[in-house]
This record gives C-alpha cells, structure tokens and sequence, in this order.
C-alpha cells in the first residue's frame, strides 16, 4: 500500500510539474509571439564591416540609438548598410578614420552619397526651389540688422535642406527624413514641414492646421499610417492630405515627385505675387504646374469648386500686389525726397526702398508688408487658412499701410496729409480691386449686401472686371479661369445671392440681436455703481 | 400558462419524458467521477471543448465580414479589427482561445499519459485524442493562413512546402492543397473552406465519439488506486466546469487587451521577409528540422506520429518485457523538455 502511495505521489508530482512547467512557459512563448505581430520585429543582417562599427559604437557609447534608429528602417531590411551610406576616399572633404582604427569613413554623406540609390529623387530635389540658395543671393536682413551667430541656428538650420556640399551636389535629406531611420512617415508628417515652415512669415503649418485639411488630420491622425509608398500610380491611401499629399506625393494621374515646386502656380512668398517661372523649360508654363495641383485636388473634390477656390486665392494674390504698389511707392517717394535715408557706408546702401530697411518707419513697414503680413495674406488664402488671410493677413497689410500714410504725412508729404484728412470711407482702397461674385462654399444670401463699395459705386463690377480682364490679358490667369469667371460674373445675381429674397428668416435674427443689444446697453452701458471712484477728473 | 405551452408541445412531440429525463440525468448528471479529478491539472479534459466552443461562435461571427480572398482577406481581417464593433475582442479571443486550445490539449495529454489513463481499455480513445490533435492543429494552420499577411502567408508556403516531402502522395496532396504551384486564391478558398467547414465538423465528431468512449468506459481511475471514491458530476464537476469557462473568457479578454493580435504587412508574394517563422506551436519541428536533412526530419516526425498514436499498446508490450520499466515516465518527460527547450530555443535564436 506504501509503495501505491508512493507510486501514485510520484506520479501526481510528474503531471503537476510538466502542467505548470508547460502552462507558464507556453503562455509567455505564446505572448510574446502574439506581440510580435503587433510590433513584428525586423530581423537584420549586420554582418562584415558593419559588425565592426556596430560593435564598436555599442562599445563606446557613441550614437548607439542612430543603430536602433538603422534597425527599424527600410535600409537595415535591404540590408543597406554603415558603410554603403558613409564610405569615403582619401581626399573626400568629409573622409576621416574612425579613432583607433585604420576605417576611412565619410563623416556625412550627401546627396551624391543617396543618389547612388536614389538617383530620380536626388534629380527631383535638386530641380526644386527648396535647393535654391535664394537666401543667400537677396540676403540683406541676415547680413545687417542680425549679427551672424544668432543665424546659424536661425536662418542657416532651416535652409540647410538646401546646402550646397563641396562635392557639388545639393541638399540636405535628412532634413525631411531623420537619419538613420530615414522614415517615408516622418517626412510626411505635417510637423517635418513645420520645423521650417511656420512663424510670422511662413506660417504654413499653422495655416494647415487651421484648415479643415488640418483639422481632419488631427482627428484622424492616429489611425493613418503614412509610411507607405506613392510611386505607384495607386489612389492616395490616407482619407485627408497631409502637405507632402498636394506637394509631392502621386495618385492615379500625378507621378510622385520630390520637386516641390513641380506644383505651384504663385511665387506668392516673393516681395510681388508673380506667375512662376521655375525650370519652365522641364516642368511647364504655371498653367501645367496648376493643372498638376489640380489633379491632386481632384482626388478629393469637384472640378467646379476646385476652379473657383483656387481663382479666388489667385485674385488674392493678384490684389496683394495692388495694395503693395501704393505701400513701396510711398516709401520709395520718401526716399527719393530725402524724406527718409537710406543705410549708407562707403557709398555703398544696404537697405532698399523698395525691398529692406529697418531703421526708418515706412522702410519697416513696408517690409513688413510683404515679409511677414503680405505673406499670410497670399498663403492663407492658398491653404485654406481663413483667420491667415484675415486677420493675421488683410488686416495687418491694410494697417501697415495706414501707419504708412501716417508716417509719410507727420514727414510733410503733401498726399498722405490729403489722404489722413479725408473723412471719405473710400480711402481705404486707393489701389484697384479685384473681386470675384460669391465663393466657394455657396451662395450666401446676405453677406453681399453689406460692403460700402458694393453699394456707393454702382459701377463696381464693371471696374472689376476690367481689371480680371486685364490680369487675363497679361497670362496672369488662365483662359479656363477667365471663362469661370465671367461665367459667375453674367450670372452674378445668382451667385452673390442678391436675386432671393430670404428676409423673413433674416429678421428672426435681428430681431434677437436688437434683444442683444438691448440687454447689453442696459447690463453693461448704462450701469452705474453707487461707490465713488477713487480718482476724478 | 406554461402548463399550457408544455401540453401543446408535448402533443406534437410525444415521447416518454419521466423516462428521459432519467436516461439523460445518468448519462450527463450523474456521471461518476473520481476524487483525484479535484485536483486541476487532473481534470483538463473539458477545458479544450470550453475553448473550441468560444472558437465557433466567435469564428462564426468572424465569418459575418471575413472575405476569403487575397485581394480582400487582409483588409477584412484590418476591417474586422480596427472598425467592426467589437471586432478587436471577438478577433482576439478567436486567436488566444486557439492558442489555449494547444495548450490546453497539450496539458490534458500529460495528464492522461503520465497517469497511463490510455492504458486497456481505453486505447482507442488515445487513438481518438491524437486524431483531434492533429485536426486542431490543421485548424490552427489554416486559420493562421487566413489573416493573408505576410507572416502567415510565407508561413502557409514554407508549412505547405512540408507536405511535399511526404513519400509518394506528397506532391499530389500539395497540389491538392494548394490549388496550383504556389500559395493563391485558390490555396486560400481552400483552407478557408477546410477552416470553417470540414474541420470543425470532423473536430466535432471526433469529440463526440471521445466523450461516448469516456462515459462507456467511466472516467479513468489512478493506476493502484482502482478503488477511488467517486463523487456525482451534477452539481460540483459541472459548476466547476462553469467556473473554468468564466475564467477562461476573462483570462483570453485580459489577454486579447494585452497582447491583442496584429495585423502585420499584407502578403507579398513577391517580397520573401528575412525572417519566416510558423506559429509557435510549430517551433519546435521547425527547429529540428534545421538541424537535420528535411528527408530525414519528415521521416522522424511521420515515426513519431505513428509512435504517438500506436504508444498504448507499444507501452503493454514494454511493460510485459520489463514489468519494472516505467517508459512512459522517461519518454514522456524527454518529450515534453525536447518540445520546450525547442520551442524556447526558437524563440531565443531571433
């Protein structure tokens, strides 16, 4: 019976063993292999050269997460390598042996390095104008009123992604895709184009994130995934665009392309909007850089809205540039009248009337109008970004412009003394309009009821139409866009909503806006306390 | 009112319930069982059946937006679990409750081989458990192929590739299999077909006909111990049961949240990964099969499947050889640390 016991001790030590033994280690085995598909880990191949550099960083501590950064990317899943990317010759500008060892390696590569793989892309990049060193040839504000050191890590960072490297080649890769991941989805990202394009005078990333693009991604943003590839004529994957969407990435008609400016119709960051000229001769007149935009929009939206959203901030553009002749030509008549100076020294200026200058108030402002306010006005409206091209845009150039006129009159200029005197609502617009009849979005009954000039100036479309006339004349707009234009134009009455008649619902509102205004004259204008001030006049 | 609704049934189906109701109460309620059953990992026999139901009902309810096509396979199983609602859990508790299920089998087997509970006369029911075995690990095979990921589908080639190398049939049950040379559309109507039809069917005889030779026999008593006390399966072993299936929903939901299964990159058939691996069920005769010719290893698993299966009357003439020798203790115990060590090996190695 004792050696039953036994037995049967020896046997229920054997099952529970092995059952716990096995139920523990497969539940882990069995976990960490369900993780893995989550995260699936990429098996990589670090062999030969690349073991002695891998080893070594990890040795001594030197820029070990650049490795984990390499492990996770496309190139460690090729089997791209350390020393596919930094080898170098004797002689290179950038060749120098690791410490303590006899490995010559290319201590950056550039995009001669990237093109040996990437050769379209690198080609595409250079065409663009983010390889354009146009900072360094119209360079007066870094080279005068900012001491250099603070533009190294001001001017110099951003504009580094276009570098021109002493082996000739051009540009800066990794600005947009962090090295050594060299991530598709971070140079997507909106924030990538931020690290630049954002503050006063390039607020592009704010104006998107103000938009309805933006607000889409925001919500949507964590479910897209944007590591995916776009050379290959597929629809666009993602549900909103993100600004490589519009810029650079394909979709069923649009190849993918690293030249930015393969797209764009404007020159709208320049001191005037002007119909771009770029690399005519491979990419085509602004018509075709438009119609490329067009294609992309057209992923998304009506050919209908498309014409008449992009016209619209076309006219903006245009009209900037009408605004902007009276601001220089302020300046530039106080200048020529010895009204304001010029930055002098050895016969030699360094400002100029018509572009820079920063220690007299018209040459500030109109600077200003242009650099930092004329900016946002153009972008916001190319971007859909409303309050940019209000009142961070309009509103800033139209009060540059009267500070302006202010100024020119406390300095004796017998025109802008006229024109502070005035009392004429008028004064505000001594430049031509452009205009064009409703928007968009829809016919909004009312919203065109209300502005002075529509009213006091029964010849206002006929004037506005001579000049979208003009400006079509001159190549400034497209014959599609002149015929769209017109088209709203004969139809206007439909389109500025002026021909119905809605007043019944309007009057519910102002009837409970006279409400408004009533609680509000009796809770806050006229409400007197009984306690005496502590200081009278 | 109830009353009335038995009567009209009754009328319409008419068969002798007070002796029914006896009959059924023997057969299901008052099944003896014995003490030692109280012990958990004695007692892992109904934990499979808890397991494969949670898998049909939540297979059936993947089947509402599974498409079984490679152009559509992976994006449903995205669809399923990124946007269905619910989906994720019900996705989830499909893959965990598979996993559990072989581990599940796996512990259930220790038990009924380190207690001989195969031992005469219940051979054939050992022969009837190896079987659902092999059918639940078809079962996880094809369902893995299913997702159409890239895991699963060059884990689908390389598993598929095996059966090539099985003598003389090999090559005709891979084109059968597969539906042509490669893994395609047709492979995966196939096994989409074998994963939802035929195998649960069969997995689902095979269980019926191993709990019949269970209630014929009587649930086995310890070796030695052929006196054990027994107790009555209504109401302990049955809410015990309740209890185990409870947990387990609870555990695989804890689990789904944890370790919630992936979706990994869609399958490119074009695009061979560095890395392809089967499920971890598999590790280790993947990983002895690196170590060894392919010929060889097939041969050495098709042995050990004919060993597995033949084992309670392989184990009767060892022990009439050597009344002394406790085989099963030895082979069963080198088997489970093989299993583990290349399991974990596998695992270890990438």
């Amino acid at each position: 019976m004792s050696e039953n016991n036994n037995s049967l001790a020896t046997q229920k030590l054997i099952v529970g063993i092995f059952s716990i033994l096995l139920l523990i280690i497969l539940i882990i085995v069995a976990a960490v292999e369900m993780k893995q598909t989550m995260e699936p880990e990429l098996i990589v191949d670090i062999s030969g050269e690349n073991k002695n550099c891998v080893n070594c960083h990890i040795e001594k501590s030197i820029a070990v997460k650049s490795i984990d950064l390499w492990k996770k990317s496309k190139h460690a899943e090729m089997s791209i390598s350390c020393v596919d990317c930094h080898t170098a010759k004797e002689g290179d500008f950038d060749a120098f042996f690791c410490p303590e060892s006899d490995f010559l390696v290319a201590r950056h590569p550039t995009p001669k390095d990237c093109a040996e793989c990437h050769e379209q892309q690198v080609n595409e990049f250079a065409d663009s104008k983010h390889a354009h060193q146009f900072w360094l040839i119209k360079n007066t504000d870094r080279s005068v009123f900012e001491n250099p050191i603070s533009t190294r890590h001001g001017c110099e960072q951003c504009h580094n992604v276009g570098n021109l490297w002493p082996d000739g080649s051009v540009g800066e890769c990794d600005a947009c895709h962090p090295k050594h991941s060299f991530s598709k989805a971070v140079a997507r990202q909106p924030e990538t184009c931020g690290e630049c394009h954002i503050g006063p005078d390039h607020p592009q990333i704010e104006i998107y994130l103000e938009s309805k693009h933006g607000n889409i991604f925001r919500s949507q943003e964590k479910k897209l995934d944007l590591n995916y590839s776009s050379k290959d004529g597929k629809p666009i994957p993602i549900d909103v665009p993100v600004c490589t969407t519009c810029h650079m990435d394909g979709n069923e008609t649009q190849p993918m392309t690293h030249n930015v400016s393969a797209r764009l119709a404007w020159e709208s960051q320049a001191a005037w909007s002007f119909r771009t000229v770029w690399l005519e001769e491979s990419l085509g007149n602004w018509e075709m850089k438009r119609s490329r935009m067009e294609s992309i929009c057209k992923s998304c939206h009506a050919p209908d809205f498309i014409q008449t959203y992009l016209l619209t901030a076309d006219l903006i553009n245009l009209q900037y540039n009408e605004i902007r002749r009276i601001i220089v030509g302020m300046n530039k008549k106080l200048t020529e009248k010895g009204m304001v100076s010029r930055l002098e020294k050895d016969g030699k200026f360094y400002s100029d009337p018509v572009l820079t200058g920063w220690d007299e108030e018209s040459e500030y402002l109109m600077y200003h109008a242009w650099h930092h306010e004329g900016r946002r006005f153009r972008f916001g409206a190319e971007m859909m970004g409303a309050d940019y091209t209000q009142w961070h845009g309009i509103w800033e150039v139209q009060d540059d412009m009267v500070n302006m006129f202010k100024f020119a009159a406390e300095r004796g200029d017998p025109e802008a003394k006229k024109w502070v005197q005035s009392n004429d609502p008028i004064k505000f617009a001594p430049y031509a309009l452009y205009d064009i009849p409703g928007n968009s979005w829809g016919i909004n009954v009312l919203s065109n009821t209300f502005p002075y000039v529509y009213n006091a100036y029964p010849d206002y479309w006929e004037r506005i139409k001579a000049n979208v006339k003009a400006a079509y004349e001159n190549g400034l707009l497209s014959e599609a866009q002149w015929l769209s234009w017109s088209k709203r134009y004969e139809n206007k009455e439909h389109y500025l909503g002026t021909k119905y008649n809605v007043d019944s619902v309007y009057k519910i509102y102002t009837d409970r806006d006279n409400l408004d205004t009533k609680s509000m004259n009796k809770k806050a204008v006229e409400l007197k306390l009984p306690g005496k001030p502590f200081w009278s006049w | 009112m109830i009353g009335k609704v038995k009567e009209w049934f009754m009328k319409r189906v008419p068969f002798n319930q007070e002796k029914t109701s006896k009959v059924m109460s023997k057969i299901f309620l008052e099944e003896p069982i014995p003490k030692h059953m109280k012990n958990w990992y004695y007692a892992l026999g109904a934990t499979p059946l808890i397991l494969f139901g949670f898998m049909v009902v939540t297979g059936i309810l993947l089947t509402f937006y599974y498409i079984p096509s490679p152009d559509k396979a992976y994006d449903s199983v995205r669809y399923i679990t990124e946007e269905v609602s619910m989906g994720y859990w019900i996705r989830g508790i499909h893959r965990w409750a598979s996993n559990l299920m072989v581990i599940a089998i796996i512990l259930h087997m220790v038990r009924v081989f380190f207690t001989r509970g195969y031992r005469k006369p219940r051979e054939l029911n050992w022969i009837v458990g190896i079987l659902m075995l092999g059918v639940t690990l078809t079962l996880c095979f094809t369902g893995y192929s299913m997702v159409y990921n890239q895991l699963s589908y060059w884990a689908t080639t390389v598993g598929t590739n095996m059966i090539k190398e099985i003598p003389l049939v090999g090559t005709t049950i891979l084109g059968f299999l597969r539906g042509g040379e490669e893994v395609s559309s047709n492979t995966l109507t196939r096994f989409f077909n074998l994963h939802v039809g035929f195998l649960p069917t069969l997995l689902f005889i095979l269980i019926v006909i191993h709990i019949v030779f269970v209630r014929m026999h009587g649930v086995s008593k310890l070796e030695g111990n052929e006196n054990e006390e027994t107790y009555s399966f209504y109401p302990e072993h049955f809410y015990h049961t309740i209890i185990v299936a409870l947990f387990l929903l609870t555990f695989i939901s804890a689990l789904t949240v944890i370790f919630p299964p992936g979706l990994g990159e869609p399958a490119d058939p074009n695009n061979t990964p560095a890395h392809v691996k089967p499920e971890w069920y598999f590790f280790a005769v993947y990983s002895i099969l690196k170590f060894i010719p392919l010929k060889a290893g097939i041969f050495l698993m098709m042995a050990f499947v004919i060993i597995a299966i033949f084992w309670p009357f392989i184990d009767d003439m060892l022990r009439k050889k050597w009344p002394n020798l406790k085989a099963h203790y030895m082979i069963g115990s080198l088997t489970i640390i093989l299993f583990l060590f290349f399991t974990v090996y596998e695992i270890i190695v990438h």
